[in-house]
């Protein structure tokens, strides 16, 4: 199977198929060949061995935000099969069109500072979201128009959840 | 010994004052609110209440729901923790009226050194030194010019009721303290119901040094020497050790001298905080005392080998102190960090959410007070700590090498913690020489942060990749929809299975 990884904002295109026994694996890295082992412990947390060195690696499974940890840290990461990942290239184009403005933590809303229709400069306030005693101003990622309000204050909004759209 | 006691509080203290209960023979009573009722804290104790709603003002903060729940549960006592009611007065004084011991100092002790401008007062009558400025609040903007002019600026303006860094303003100088007096009186009514404020001399580049104090109700004090916390960030606690790697054996005994003479003179009982800066110059100054059970006492327990909850129990019964000051030694060092549920690659936003994946450190010198377990919802109605990682060795460098070890060990998966940014202290060279102040975090944060690609990068790209293989063959992969054949499938259910 092959794949496309972005971790650290280098994009590693990754060829992986099953070994001759069980827990084996081969891989391609960008050209290079890796073998290697790997045993899930439980779904979700593997050990893997790799020219002797020996990593736990935790997955942390969130459909918009995966990312594993090894050694205490974390590592983000984008992966796509080559054909999706380039109809989100062609996807992203440009700063035009519509751009939804997403709650960056869970929390409740406490104002509203647009209203739909109002005309906005980039990095204007939007919404002001609270949680666990901090409130924080979710700012306008460009000048536009307001087209639509989904939230109101008093609200509770998920992270990633969509609270505005700009146009 | 009491029976029963019952913890007015939640998450991490709740659960170390519980551990305290359980090796003294005394059941916990638990309360929580509709956010904690699977909270650790419930799990954990003998018995549990329903106070009410999310929110801390229908729940936590229920000093009068509080104490009938004792009453209705039969407890002898209520241990407050740290936050919520630990620290207010008037609750005191509600469980001494019912006969309920409050696990703390005496209501009047309380409102004597609760207030900052009457503490200052109490420090001026005990002889102690004090940031130059104002012991009452200022009646006006002309005062606070006049005042400001007299000790010379820059100025610090605090509220008189304040905590958390809440409702202080640095003037650099005239022109600036209309606004900072205006936003500093509004932020104090905010936060804290009043708008006295009171200004004082800024000290530059001040370390943060605490002495923490245990005193009978039967005239006796002693003091536990010094914590270290000078690794703040917007005036919050990141990091706090003791001792301090700068305090002389002469300077600890004259600081301790100082906060034990300050509680003596206010009939101060119980576990308290005396805090204070240093200057450049190791001349310290008092800045308030916490009358309660602090976040960081662990460091002081570990280091004197001393339990301060059992402590802050007997103190309660009415028994004496146990040792005298010659009795108390410091050994080792201890470090601890405070674990928040924040994203420090975001602005240190809080972020709430479930614990997917929760494996703690452990081993030779690794003490961890957690308030939290794996598949938990961290609630984003409170503060965002939900643990303190704490390293005991027996020098400094060796408590910081524990730590890092730790940090290794130590996955939080699911939410965002700032569990990144203590590897970046511990590693920093000036944190390393000991050269911090309370400015310290900031410079640090400012600077680019070096991001170092071990190799781990390439092995997370394979983890990532066989996690993706193993969804799709349970289907529940929609990115990646092409690459079943069934060995793959096969092999994947078979190591999905594996145990």
């Amino acid at each position: 199977m092959k794949f496309e990884i972005e971790i650290g904002g280098k994009l590693r295109t990754l060829e992986l198929e099953p070994g001759d026994s069980p827990q084996q694996y081969h891989a391609t890295m960008d050209g290079e060949p890796i073998e290697f082992e790997a045993r899930f412990l439980r779904p979700g947390v593997l050990s893997l061995i790799l020219d002797d060195r020996s990593y736990r690696v935790v997955l942390e499974e969130d459909a918009n935000d995966p990312a594993v940890y090894i050694v205490g840290r974390r590592f983000p990461y984008r992966l796509d099969d080559p054909r999706s990942l380039k109809a989100r290239r062609a996807h992203a184009g440009g700063a035009d069109g519509p751009k939804p403005i997403k709650a960056s933590m869970p929390g409740r809303v406490v104002r509203v500072l647009a209203q739909p229709g109002d005309a906005v400069e980039v990095h204007q306030g939007i919404v002001v979201i609270e949680a666990m005693k901090m409130q924080n101003e979710i700012k306008s990622p460009k000048a536009g128009t307001v087209s639509e309000l989904r939230v109101a204050a008093g609200d509770t909004v998920a992270a990633g959840e969509v609270l505005a759209i700009i146009h | 010994m009491f029976k029963k006691i019952l913890i007015a509080n939640r998450g991490e203290i709740a659960v170390r004052i519980q551990r305290a209960c359980r090796e003294l023979g005394i059941a916990s009573v638990a309360v929580y609110s509709d956010a904690d009722r699977a909270g650790l804290h419930v799990l954990e104790a003998d018995e549990a209440y329903r106070l009410g709603p999310a929110a801390a003002t229908e729940s936590y903060l229920r000093g009068d729901l509080i104490l009938e729940i004792a009453e209705r549960a039969g407890a002898e006592a209520i241990h407050p923790g740290y936050g919520f009611l630990s620290e207010n007065a008037d609750f005191a004084a509600a469980c001494e009226r019912s006969g309920i011991k409050f696990i703390g100092p005496s209501s009047q002790a309380m409102r004597a050194l609760g207030s900052k401008t009457l503490a200052r007062q109490a420090a001026d009558a005990a002889g102690m030194p004090r940031t130059p400025g104002s012991t009452s609040a200022l009646g006006s903007l002309d005062e606070a010019y006049a005042v400001a002019e007299e000790i010379g600026y820059p100025v610090m303006l605090k509220a008189a009721r304040g905590g958390g860094g809440k409702g202080m303003r640095a003037v650099g100088g005239r022109a600036e303290m209309k606004a900072a007096f205006e936003a500093a009186q509004s932020e104090s009514e905010r936060a804290f119901g009043s708008t006295e404020v009171y200004l004082e001399k800024l000290i530059e580049r001040p370390r943060h040094i605490e002495i923490q104090v245990l005193a009978d109700e039967h005239g006796n004090c002693v003091y536990l020497g010094e914590r270290e916390c000078s690794v703040q960030r917007r005036h919050q606690k990141v990091i706090e050790e003791a001792p301090s790697a700068i305090v002389s054996e002469e300077l600890r005994r004259r600081m301790g001298e100082a906060a034990v003479r300050l509680a003596q003179s206010q009939g101060y009982t119980n576990a308290g905080t005396v805090e204070f800066l240093l200057d450049e110059q190791e001349n310290f100054y008092f800045l308030e005392m916490n009358t309660r059970l602090q976040v960081e006492h662990p460091v002081t327990e570990l280091v004197t080998g001393l339990d301060l909850v059992h402590l802050q129990i007997r103190i309660a019964l009415g028994e004496r102190l146990p040792l005298a000051q010659e009795d108390i030694h410091i050994r080792g060092h201890a470090i601890e960090c405070r674990v928040y549920a924040e994203d420090p690659d975001n602005g240190f936003f809080p972020l709430p959410g479930r614990i997917t994946c929760l494996l703690q450190p452990g081993g030779p010198g690794i003490r961890e007070d957690c308030g939290v377990y794996e598949g938990w919802v961290v609630p984003m109605d409170y503060d965002p700590m939900i643990s303190k990682l704490i390293a005991f060795a027996p020098t400094r460098n060796l408590a910081i090498a524990r730590l890092l070890r730790a940090l290794d060990e130590y996955v939080v998966g699911g939410i965002r913690t700032n569990l990144s940014l203590f590897r970046r202290i511990l590693i920093d060279e000036d944190f390393i020489a000991a050269r911090i102040d309370t400015g310290y975090l900031d410079r640090l944060l400012a600077q680019p942060k070096i991001v170092i690609d071990d190799g781990h990068e390439n092995v997370a790209a394979l983890a990532a990749a066989l996690f993706e293989v193993s969804r799709s063959s349970n289907g529940s992969s929609k990115s990646v929809a092409h690459l079943q054949t069934s060995a793959w499938k096969s092999l994947a259910r078979r190591e999905a299975l594996r145990k």
